[in-house]
């Protein structure tokens, strides 16, 4: 009976591909950028719950969201559900994340932090400059019906990507990353999902933590390390279609001095490029690991390390690694 | 047994279960080399190798042979168990950071680990590393680019950063 359930859902998809785009209210047509827009729009404005799992490499991490926007306020709350406990209260842009045995409150301003279904940080103009956006197959997933929007990239300097967005609301329930080879290196993707009143968000997004812990320590160092400054060094040669999102000087363990930061992004994959001294015992060659999509290049330059992470091909780190001089 | 030795060195076992565990690894030498192995992993999490390691291609050979441990970890609670926790993390994280090896930089030194899942094709990660340097701290650099502190790592900051109270 299984068997053959399946096989007559599969002679209904070719239909199904072809009423989706027409027939969902709102939906724009058949121009990608306008279901790019529409995608990362809801993921901002939209109310919705779920769970997801999040493949990367040889990582596998599993997170509750709860998202809510409350008088143009977007409330988000991330609970990774692996591991230790806690979780990160996101107001627009100010970040508290609850550690219940630390009793600790970290408050930080966001800089790199996204969290899925928002991975897209730039313009749909600014992703389209470096990626072509093609609209690609229908499919049911969790039992919406979703559209795929493809990104490939125009150059082999950042991964291609597909994300699947809900018909009626634009929201994406699934994401994947591909290498050079079309394999799936990340994924994304919601296990359980609600959205609108379904989600049954209240409407003051809190910690769960909050009422466990009667006095919290609040730590606002990261909030201040996050202020833009100039830390006198600059990548005199970043790649195409990137540009620098933030300069920042951030506080690393085990570092006697803060370590300059200098964020990039292609409006879909970003990087940071990290430089400090090269304490002793210093390095004295290059070094590199790839794994899914982060890429690690280490450059000692004589005195300075220089060292880039990102979601980039392991090319685009070194090239980064390479062009990283000091201000003039 | 790989599992209970790597729990064992989670602290995630009962003192009779530990017992039992210990008496197992001790009676076998592909075993006690397991043991060496996690650990050697664990001391290159930490940027100490390769202090104890005096087989690096027997270790790199089994590295090769070490698929990537997926499976969903039990909740830790002690604090042996977090003492222990960077070293055993790195047996299901081997893929991401396994900096042992390498040929003088010049190249990748080739595909460590194989990985698979139902979801995911296999793909290999691979690792450059000047001889005789110790690993760079990947987490670190992971944890500031994607702005979200785990928790061992804010116990860090923690001792460091005078916090004030609000």
């Amino acid at each position: 009976m299984r068997v053959a359930a399946v096989a007559s859902g599969r002679r209904l998809i070719p239909a199904l591909a072809l009423g989706v785009a027409c027939a969902a209210q709102g939906a724009p047509g058949n121009d990608p950028l306008a279901w790019l827009q529409r995608a990362m729009q809801a993921a901002r404005t939209a109310t919705y719950s779920g769970t997801y799992v999040h493949s990367n490499g040889g990582r596998t991490s599993t997170v509750r969201i709860t998202h809510a926007n409350v008088g143009k306020e977007e409330q988000e709350r991330i609970e990774p559900l692996d591991g230790m406990p806690y979780d990160i209260v996101r107001r627009n842009d100010d970040m508290f994340c609850y550690f219940p045995d630390a009793k600790t409150v970290r408050v930080d301003r966001r800089v790199t932090a996204r969290f899925f279904p928002a991975i897209i940080e730039g313009t749909p103009e600014a992703v389209a400059s470096s990626y072509e956006v093609k609209l690609g197959r229908a499919e049911n997933v969790l039992e919406y019906n979703c559209q795929w929007i493809q990104l490939e990239p125009r150059d082999a300097l950042r991964f291609p990507q597909a994300l699947c967005s809900e018909v009626n609301s634009g929201l994406v329930l699934r994401a994947k990353t591909f290498n050079a080879q079309r394999q799936v290196i990340e994924q994304y993707t919601f296990t359980d999902f609600k959205m609108g009143s379904g989600a049954a968000v209240r409407p003051d997004v809190k910690s769960i933590f909050e009422a466990r812990v009667k006095r919290w320590i609040t730590d606002s160092q990261p909030r201040d390390e996050a202020k833009s400054v100039d830390t006198g060094w600059a990548v005199s040669d970043p790649p195409p279609g990137f540009r620098k999102l933030a300069e920042l000087k951030r506080n690393l363990p085990g570092r006697p001095a803060p370590v300059s930061q200098l964020v990039f992004s292609d409006g879909v994959a970003s990087l940071s490029v990290f430089v400090e001294p090269n304490s002793p015992p210093p390095r004295t060659a290059d070094a590199s690991s790839e794994d899914g999509t982060t890429a690690f290049y280490v450059r000692p330059m004589g005195e300075t390390l220089v060292t880039v992470l990102g979601e980039v091909p392991l090319g685009t780190a070194e090239r980064f690694a390479r062009s990283v001089a000091r201000r003039p | 047994m790989t599992q209970e030795i790597s729990s064992l060195m989670d602290g995630e076992l009962g003192a009779q279960e530990a017992g039992i565990a210990v008496q197992a690894c001790c009676a076998s030498e592909e075993r006690k080399e397991t043991w060496y192995l996690y650990h050697v992993i664990g001391d290159a999490m930490r940027g100490q190798a390769p202090r104890r390691l005096a087989f690096p291609t027997q270790v790199i050979d089994s590295l090769k042979a070490q698929p990537t441990v997926l499976a969903p970890r039990r909740p830790l609670s002690t604090t042996l168990a977090r003492v222990a926790f960077a070293a055993a993390a790195s047996v299901a994280t081997i893929g991401v950071v396994g900096w042992i090896g390498g040929q003088g930089g010049q190249g990748p030194a080739g595909p460590m680990v194989a990985k698979s899942d139902s979801n995911l094709q296999p793909v290999a990660s691979t690792t450059t590393l000047p001889a005789a340097q110790p690993a760079p701290d990947l987490q670190q650099y992971l944890v500031a680019h994607r702005q979200i502190p785990s928790p061992e790592f804010y116990r860090q900051v923690d001792n460091r950063v005078p916090a004030r109270a609000r």
